[in-house]
């Protein structure tokens, strides 16, 4: 069989979610034996491409060809099985078992149930050690740092005799140096008849590994060209984020110069050395890209993880415990909805008080009339899709979901709201309800911090905005006519 | 949250660390030779060393060896099960219905190997019993063993006659002789044909765990369960397989009770599934799976038959639960010391 | 038609998942304790129903703190040697110094309410220890209560030597135990069970309390970020099973007048049984006392029909399993079609 020149070609892909079109027509080639990155910001339907791809999700229409045939694969394992491998972010090694028991581990041949060590480990293990010959075949894996864990997948995968290996930001949590050497991995996979498909928030690793790039945005296809006929950082940014026009927020003026919380010199593993204030009845937001420490830092102001530093909250410093904070006056709604902020197997009237039961209780009994009039109360507010306050989270769709959290956190009556990624996986129309629930909440004087991956989001509603690259607060804006979204990508992708 | 102190924590600490772990790699053969040392120079006003009725008197230690048979016989497969992150409480009922099976065989005229591949059997039905209600019915593991310990149990009871309280002989129908040759007749060194058995027992388990396919696969799962499922093992297979073997071994441990005791007592399992909790825990398996020791379970098993067996030389019977139940809180604390954090970094 | 009419009723008149479980748990009671009517004699009778419904006082009462622990996702298999040792340390704080020559007569000779008082310490230490373990180490709660249950049964077979306590009393010890309403076959243990299930009804439905021991039970982390202390609530609740089972072991101790190191064997397991007979969800979040008082008086209509039946009691350990798989596999049956 003569291969083909593209070992992939999507034709005319689409994948709905209910509510949602993640993925919109998209139509590309990736050529054989080239490292072929993909960008695009955060829900711009790169990573569903992917899931389609490597069978988690399976596509509503359109047409995938691999070396020249359909490609339909039912699982991850089916798709690695069609040489397609990929490298997720959360590794899937196993950190009990030796390098090489890894390195065999589904693939194993054995005499009556027994090991049997033969020339294909043998050969697994010397294409590990051609690719890092300090990784010893006995070493647990546990003991072993995550560029080198990686290592052992991307030495799986080629064993595997994978045509492609797919990256997804392999570069999030390792070093310098190592991410030179995974490089140079990445270009001797090439010359040995391997295609990459490279995924990376970093702008400056497109241009130094990529051969082709595939911008998307929205879900759409917006471009699929060399690298080098890219001029430079900001054609792509352009790209990227397209002529979106912001319906730029004009900050107000009447904020009041007391500063309600002060963060100094705050890091921990995550965090290097942040420090900022957040003036009393400001909207400030924190826009990074994946792994940039949004999570994190909102996580450690609330007290929800360790940090060391000091957090001044109305003038006084923070326990780090967050039922503390929830008395002093912040609520927090977390990244993940269905497991960090909801109760899904609770009905709404169970999820909406519980930060704030002395509301709704006196010594300690709950008035059952106040609460479901507080249940009602909320769901008329945010405007909560359902025919009763006795549904179960669970049975709510994603947006109404997250108006549940909201509701919880804004019973808190908390003076502070942080907002992790509000508005995350839900319809356009429950996005703009929270937006203006914000613009609302803030013209009541609350003050509120927006952590989120979308700019636009950010741009819209905040009065100031933090951007922060690899842990660091690298930049501070005040909102307004005159902020330039392509300074801020080049910023957060890691620019100086 | 916790993950982050950790990790800030062993960073600073990177040498204790290396040194936690190799008080990790010895400490449970020096707590073996600390307690060995501390009942062999307790009574020596009293008696000779090695003499007679001293801990480490040739009758004391054969006695000792044949007592831990069981436990030896049956932790090994234990062991690899709490590797791959699942449990079985039941294993203590499994011995006694296989006892009382076993002994009402013998009774009624069986001959020594149609009984006990009977016996091979019905373990092997109730691992598959267990395997089929946590794997294929989704009932969590402690309750789901939990319950079928109530339902052997019970049935071990229903077996033996109203009014005896065991599997015996009787005036009419004598119990045969030979019934006891198994678990005590001398084979070799003064030990019997069950120690022995027991041994390539353990010896096959350390063989599975280190150089099969099962071994490896446990760990897998209990490991990381997404890797092992992207790797094409299946979660569900491994595990009946390891329920099937806990259980088989669990039979063979109550066949041995039986033939010790010349009896098929149906509560002479009772707190089996503990001992074999204490001799994990202190052999350094994680209670979360992936890691864990076949050879270490069997000191952790000898550990509990010096403390318990030597106690005795020194205490009232009346102390062994009390004594047995701080074991195993000490080895929960031991095993949250040395293995937890180590585990997870 | 079932399934219609459930799905008909507007909304607010339908029933939470809870009480649905309840009610499909009566419902299973009604059915059982009809069939026993008819296959058992007298098995109707007032007297008789009087008597599953309070045979097993004991087990009801550690049922109640049971349940709820088990909201939480966790275990207390610790309760039942809680109660023996409970019983004897009662015992042995009353009994006189230096009375006799056999050293099980001789105890501390403390005064009866001191003792008790500090029988009931000891128990509550008990909760205090499985605290310490699960809260504060986060070891698995069943490892740590299967410890804790040897502990405090091997203690209480310290103290009597593995035997018993029952000389040298003072007459006052088993007063409470005999103690009933004038009049009436309703003994102070029974006003013990009834007024704990009201007491704990009214806790799960209308206290903060309860709402959070449930929060914790459905979803800890997001309790954790609610403000919920989960390691204090957690504390509390293995604090109040080990009084529930001090309690217990009190008034049993005080009807034998004598503390038995063997006491209560296998108590803990009943009282497990009864909580996901009544529905009680091992995962955690679902579940009430309530419902475990059902599961309750369906285990005894049971094990009391069984015994009608001219099953010999060894029957009961084999009854009890195949109740508990059934009850497990018909609720989660009957809640599956209802969500479908």
């Amino acid at each position: 069989m003569k291969p083909t020149e593209n070992v992939l070609e999507i034709r005319n892909l689409v994948k709905d979610f209910p509510g949602v079109r993640a993925v919109d027509d998209v139509s590309f080639d990736i050529k054989r034996n080239t490292v072929h990155c993909l960008v695009g910001e955060n829900g711009a339907g790169k990573s569903t491409l992917i899931k389609i791809l490597t069978g988690v999700y399976e596509r509503t229409s359109g047409q995938i060809l691999l070396n020249g045939e359909e490609h339909d694969p039912q699982n991850p394992r089916d798709a690695k099985q069609k040489g397609i491998s990929t490298l997720f972010q959360e590794l899937n090694v196993v950190d009990q078992l030796t390098v090489e028991e890894n390195l065999s581990l589904g693939v194993e041949e054995t005499t009556f149930g027994f090991l049997r060590r033969t020339d294909k480990t043998n050969q697994m293990v010397s294409v590990m050690n051609s690719i890092e010959p300090s990784i010893k075949p006995g070493q647990l894996v546990s003991t072993l740092s995550v560029a080198k864990k990686q290592i052992v997948e991307i030495a799986r995968a080629v064993a595997a005799e994978s045509n492609i290996i797919i990256m997804d930001e392999p570069t999030a949590a390792i070093s310098e140096s190592e991410i030179a050497r995974l490089f140079t991995i990445i270009r001797s996979l090439r010359e040995n008849n391997v295609t990459v498909i490279y995924i990376s928030h970093r702008l400056d690793e497109i241009f130094e590994i990529g051969d082709n790039v595939t911008v998307m945005r929205d879900g759409g296809h917006i471009a699929t060209k060399p690298v080098a006929e890219i001029e430079d950082r900001s054609e792509l940014i352009r790209m990227m984020i397209g002529k979106t026009v912001f319906e730029h927020y004009m900050p107000r003026d009447d904020i009041s110069p007391d500063l309600i919380l002060q963060v100094k010199n705050l890091s921990n593993h995550r965090l290097n050395d942040i420090s900022f204030d957040v003036k009393a009845g400001e909207v400030v937001g924190f826009y990074g890209l994946v792994g940039a420490g949004k999570t994190e830092l909102a996580r450690a102001i609330f007290g929800a993880d360790h940090c060391d530093g000091e957090i001044l909250f109305k003038g006084e410093k923070l326990r780090a415990n967050p039922e503390k904070s929830i008395a002093a006056g912040i609520a927090l709604v977390p990244e993940e909805r269905r497991t960090q902020g909801l109760f899904t197997i609770l009905t709404i009237r169970g999820n909406v008080p519980v930060m704030n039961m002395s509301k709704i209780s006196r010594s300690g009994f709950i008035n059952a009339a106040k609460e479901r009039t507080v249940a009602q109360e909320y769901v008329e507010k945010l405007n909560i899709a359902t025919n009763s306050i006795e549904k179960e989270a669970a049975k709510l769709s994603g947006g109404n979901q997250q108006k549940v959290v909201l509701s919880k956190c804004l019973f808190a009556d908390a003076d502070l709201l942080m907002l992790d990624e509000p508005t995350r996986g839900i319809d356009v129309g429950a996005k703009s309800e929270i937006y203006s629930l914000i613009r609302q909440l803030s013209n009541e004087g609350k003050t509120i911090i927006i952590f989120s991956s979308e700019l636009p989001e950010i741009m819209n509603i905040c009065d100031s905005i933090h951007l922060l690259y690899d842990g660091s607060l690298k930049s501070t804006l005040r909102n307004g006519l005159d902020v330039d979204s392509e300074y801020i990508l080049h910023v957060v992708t890691g620019g100086d | 949250m916790n993950g982050v102190k950790k990790q800030s924590f062993q960073f600073q600490l990177g040498r204790s660390d290396a040194l936690r772990s190799s008080i990790k790699q010895v400490y449970i053969y020096v707590v073996l030779v600390l307690i060995v040392f501390v009942f062999s120079v307790m009574k020596l006003d009293q008696v000779e060393m090695f003499g007679r009725g001293h801990f480490l008197s040739p009758d004391s230690v054969i006695n000792l060896l044949r007592s831990a048979v069981p436990i030896l016989t049956l932790s090994g497969a234990f062991t690899l099960l709490m590797i791959s992150g699942y449990i079985d409480l039941s294993v203590g009922s499994a011995m006694s219905l296989s006892a009382v099976v076993y002994a009402l065989m013998i009774l009624n005229g069986f001959s020594f190997w149609p009984a006990l591949l009977i016996t091979l059997i019905l373990g092997v039905i109730m691992g598959s019993v267990n395997a089929y209600l946590v794997m294929n019915l989704r009932i969590t593991p402690v309750i789901a063993t939990l319950v079928t310990l109530s339902l052997f149990k019970g049935i071990a009871l229903l077996i033996v006659p109203d009014g005896l309280s065991a599997i015996k002989g009787s005036p009419d129908k004598a119990m045969p002789g030979w019934i006891n040759d198994y678990a005590r007749k001398e084979v070799l060194f003064g030990l019997p044909a069950a120690f022995w058995v027991a041994v390539l027992v353990i010896v096959a388990m350390v063989i599975i765990q280190r150089k099969t396919i099962l071994g490896k696969y446990a760990a897998a799962i209990g490991g990381n369960r997404i890797a092992a499922d992207l790797s094409g093992i299946s979660a569900v297979k491994i595990v009946w397989i390891l329920y099937i073997l806990v259980g088989l071994f669990a039979a063979m441990a109550g066949m041995a009770r039986a033939s010790y005791m010349s009896l098929g007592d149906p509560l002479s399992g009772d707190g089996m599934e503990l001992d074999c909790i204490i001799a994990v825990l202190l052999g350094g398996t994680a209670f979360s799976g992936g890691e864990g020791s076949v050879a270490k379970t069997v000191i952790g098993s000898l550990i509990i038959i010096c403390v318990t067996i030597g106690l005795m030389t020194v205490i009232p019977a009346y102390w062994q639960v009390a004594a047995k139940g701080s074991v195993l809180l000490i080895a929960v604390v031991l095993n949250h010391l040395l293995v937890r954090d180590t585990a997870s970094a | 038609m079932a399934t219609n009419q459930m799905q008909k009723p507007a909304a607010g008149v339908r029933l939470s998942d809870e009480s649905f479980i309840t009610v499909f748990m009566v419902g299973i009671l009604v059915l059982v304790f009809a069939l026993a009517s008819l296959f058992v004699p007298n098995f109707s009778t007032a007297k008789n129903i009087f008597n599953l419904v309070t045979n097993n006082w004991f087990v009801i009462v550690l049922g109640v703190g049971v349940t709820l622990v088990l909201i939480t996702g966790n275990f207390d298999m610790s309760v039942g040697g809680n109660i023996a040792l409970t019983g004897v340390l009662s015992v042995y704080f009353v009994q006189g110094v230096n009375v006799s020559q056999n050293t099980l007569a001789n105890g501390l000779g403390l005064p009866y309410v001191v003792a008790i008082g500090l029988a009931l310490l000891c128990a509550v230490g008990v909760g205090a220890i499985n605290a310490f373990f699960i809260a504060k180490l986060k070891v698995p709660s069943i490892i740590v209560t299967l410890g804790t249950m040897m502990l405090a049964r091997g203690a209480a077979k310290v103290i009597t030597q593995g035997a018993q306590r029952n000389t040298s009393l003072p007459d006052i010890f088993g007063w409470l135990g005999s103690l009933s309403i004038p009049g009436t076959s309703i003994r102070l243990p029974v006003l013990v069970m009834i007024s704990l299930i009201i007491l704990a009804y009214i806790f799960e439905k209308k206290t903060v309390f309860a709402r959070r021991i449930y929060l914790i039970g459905a979803n800890p982390e997001a309790a954790r970020l609610s403000g919920i202390n989960v390691a204090k609530y957690l504390t509390a609740l293995y604090l109040v099973s080990g009084l529930l089972a001090g309690i217990t072991g009190i008034l049993l101790a005080s009807e034998y007048k004598a503390g038995v190191s063997s006491r209560a064997m296998g108590y803990e397991f009943d009282a497990l049984v009864i909580a996901l007979l009544g529905g009680v969800s091992i995962n955690g979040g679902f579940g009430s006392v309530l419902g475990m008082f059902v599961g309750a008086i369906i285990l005894s209509v049971v094990t009391s029909a069984a015994t009608g039946l001219l099953l010999s009691p060894d029957w009961q350990f084999t009854l009890k399993a195949i109740v508990t798989f059934i009850a497990i596999l018909s609720q989660r049956y009957a809640l599956d079609r209802r969500k479908a």
